[in-house]
């Protein structure tokens, strides 16, 4: 697999769930995925995106509850409208708006969780490094 | 470091700082100070002289000022506090890694830093509409500096920062000139130098420098009075060797209308203008836009009660410690812009349009302000034209 690094940021509450369900079914999950737990999607910002690519982040997966399961309002939708824009500020840097993506899971959807990982941890092994390498910040 | 450290004495020298009076001129035109924020650059200022073993208040200090040079006006000695102020920041952040509160949490710095990676290629011209004429082999480039990305970023403040850039193409056309717009042109890098990153300041320029030789550039046109001050002040610092020639959009729309055969359009409105502190204090550029809006006919500018050099900042400089004190001084600037009766406040500054909008839509006011911000460049280029009788010289 090509050396890349792979940050989720993840929902505490169902995104979460399943990851930790998957952690007690022994599921594994790719060796170069880090995961990011915030209380709720809707404290994220664009910055907190940007910043995972300026340390050397190749891809980001943003996990969300669905938009009706939000524990607290309109985190979900926060995401969708920070991973848009940073999407087409990546585009613009060249980076590539591929390495930034975004799901939604049920609490119970372990499996697929899993699944989405792996997928995406293969897309960006494919892309290979972000080619913007920041190395200017990257802890090597 | 400590603050008595031979460096820090010698910028304290080079700013003619030991020349301070303790006048308090300075804090008493400080829009910080007069906002009721504990910051004073009068303090700063002796205390850094007679007493550095003050960490605490010094370092806080130095990142609150706006570096908006209002205070350098007045000064009777002369103290070049902005200049003062940046050179401060970078021993700062080089000996601690301190950086100030910087807005946003920090992503437009993100994104200026990512653009130090030398392989990066950009993929930022997709505002260019057709209309818009441009020529990759022009020896005259037009910088949009960091609009495609302001655009993005602030889609939430409905502030067209990209308004501006196809303007300033538009009027470049029409004084036939076709320039060449950059798709790998880096940020400017104005806000690292003034967050005391000037390590990635001078990698940023570097990359520009050896993109503008790459791509036989040799004549900048910005519409930014930031990248202005950044690419022809502050470049050369870092790129020896170039010669590059930077050009203020509107000294060259200046210039040319003088020669005659152009006039614009009327617009029977009331405006006002604010003056960005990069062009009027740092470039000595106040009568300039004046005497273009002087032009448009109509057009009724009434002036703020401070105006020229004693012209009171947007609220915010590069990005950072924007809080409840930028905000009054903001409020205070609309204030003083709504009692000229204007409908339109006029800048022509990026960092201007987007601070004043973003304090006009502040979705907690309470009455609407019935202002308008808008860039001096889409007014021009929305009203100019050839006087009757008058042709293009090539059509
Ligand atoms: S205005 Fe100049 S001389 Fe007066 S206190 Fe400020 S720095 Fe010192
Ligand atoms: S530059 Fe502006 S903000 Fe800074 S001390 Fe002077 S007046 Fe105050």
């Amino acid at each position: 697999m090509a050396d890349v690094n792979i940050l989720g940021i993840a929902c505490n509450w169902s995104p979460y769930c399943c990851y930790n369900a998957a952690g007690q079914a022994g599921l594994a999950l790719p060796a170069n995925f880090r995961l990011l737990r915030v209380m709720c999607i809707g404290r994220i910002n664009q910055a907190l995106i940007l910043r995972a690519f300026e340390h050397g982040a190749d891809g980001v997966i943003v996990l969300e509850c669905e938009d009706a399961d939000c524990r607290y309002g309109p985190g979900p939708e926060v995401g969708h409208t920070n991973v848009a824009r940073v999407r087409q500020l990546l585009r613009y840097l060249g980076i590539g708006q591929e390495r930034l993506v975004e799901r939604t899971f049920q609490a119970d959807q372990r499996d697929a969780f899993v699944a989405v990982i792996h997928d995406f941890a293969a897309r960006i092994a494919d892309l290979g490094p972000n080619p913007a390498n920041p190395r200017q910040e990257r802890v090597a | 470091m400590e603050l008595n450290a031979p460096e820090i004495k010698r910028i304290i020298k080079d700013c003619s700082l030991y020349l301070c009076q303790e006048c308090g001129k300075c804090s008493a035109s400080c829009p910080r100070f007069l906002s009721g924020r504990e910051y004073s650059p009068r303090l700063l200022a002796q205390k850094l002289i007679s007493q550095p073993g003050d960490r605490a208040y010094i370092e806080t200090a130095i990142w609150e000022c706006l570096s908006c040079g209002r205070c350098e006006e007045r000064c009777p000695s002369n103290v070049q506090f902005t200049r003062f102020i940046r050179e401060m920041r970078a021993i700062l952040a080089a000996d601690q890694g301190l950086m100030g509160h910087q807005a946003h949490d920090g992503a437009l710095h993100s994104w200026m830093r990512i653009m130090t990676a030398p392989e990066l290629r950009q993929d930022r011209l997709d505002w260019l509409t057709p209309d818009l004429k441009t020529d990759a082999t022009s020896e005259v480039a037009f910088f949009s500096g960091c609009a495609p990305y302001f655009d993005v970023f602030f889609a939430g403040l409905r502030v067209d920062t990209l308004r501006t850039a196809r303007d300033s193409i538009r009027l470049l056309n029409f004084l036939e000139i076709t320039p060449q717009v950059l798709a790998n042109e880096r940020c400017c890098g104005h806000d690292l130098l003034w967050s005391g990153d000037v390590e990635n300041f001078a990698a940023l320029a570097r990359l520009n420098h050896q993109e503008f030789r790459d791509r036989g550039v040799k004549e900048i046109v910005t519409a930014c009075p930031e990248c202005f001050q950044a690419l022809g002040a502050h470049l050369s610092r870092v790129a020896p060797g170039s010669d590059l020639k930077v050009t203020f959009l509107l000294d060259l729309v200046e210039r040319e209308v003088k020669k005659g055969g152009v006039s614009f359009r009327p617009f029977p409105r009331r405006v006002t203008y604010q003056d960005p502190c990069r062009l009027g204090r740092m470039s000595g550029r106040y009568q300039g836009p004046r005497d273009l809006m002087a032009l448009i006919p109509g057009l009724d500018l009434q002036e703020m009660a401070n105006h020229r050099q004693g012209s009171i900042c947007c609220g915010n400089s590069a990005f950072l410690g924007c809080d409840a004190y930028s905000k009054r001084v903001q409020v205070e600037r609309l204030q003083q812009a709504r009692e000229t009766g204007a409908e339109l406040i006029v800048t022509a500054c990026p960092k201007c349009l987007i601070h004043t909008t973003c304090a006009l839509r502040d979705p907690v006011r309470g009455e609407p302000w019935n202002l308008e911000p808008v860039g001096l460049v889409s007014l021009l280029a929305e009203h100019i034209q050839w006087s009757p009788g008058e042709t293009p010289l090539r059509d």
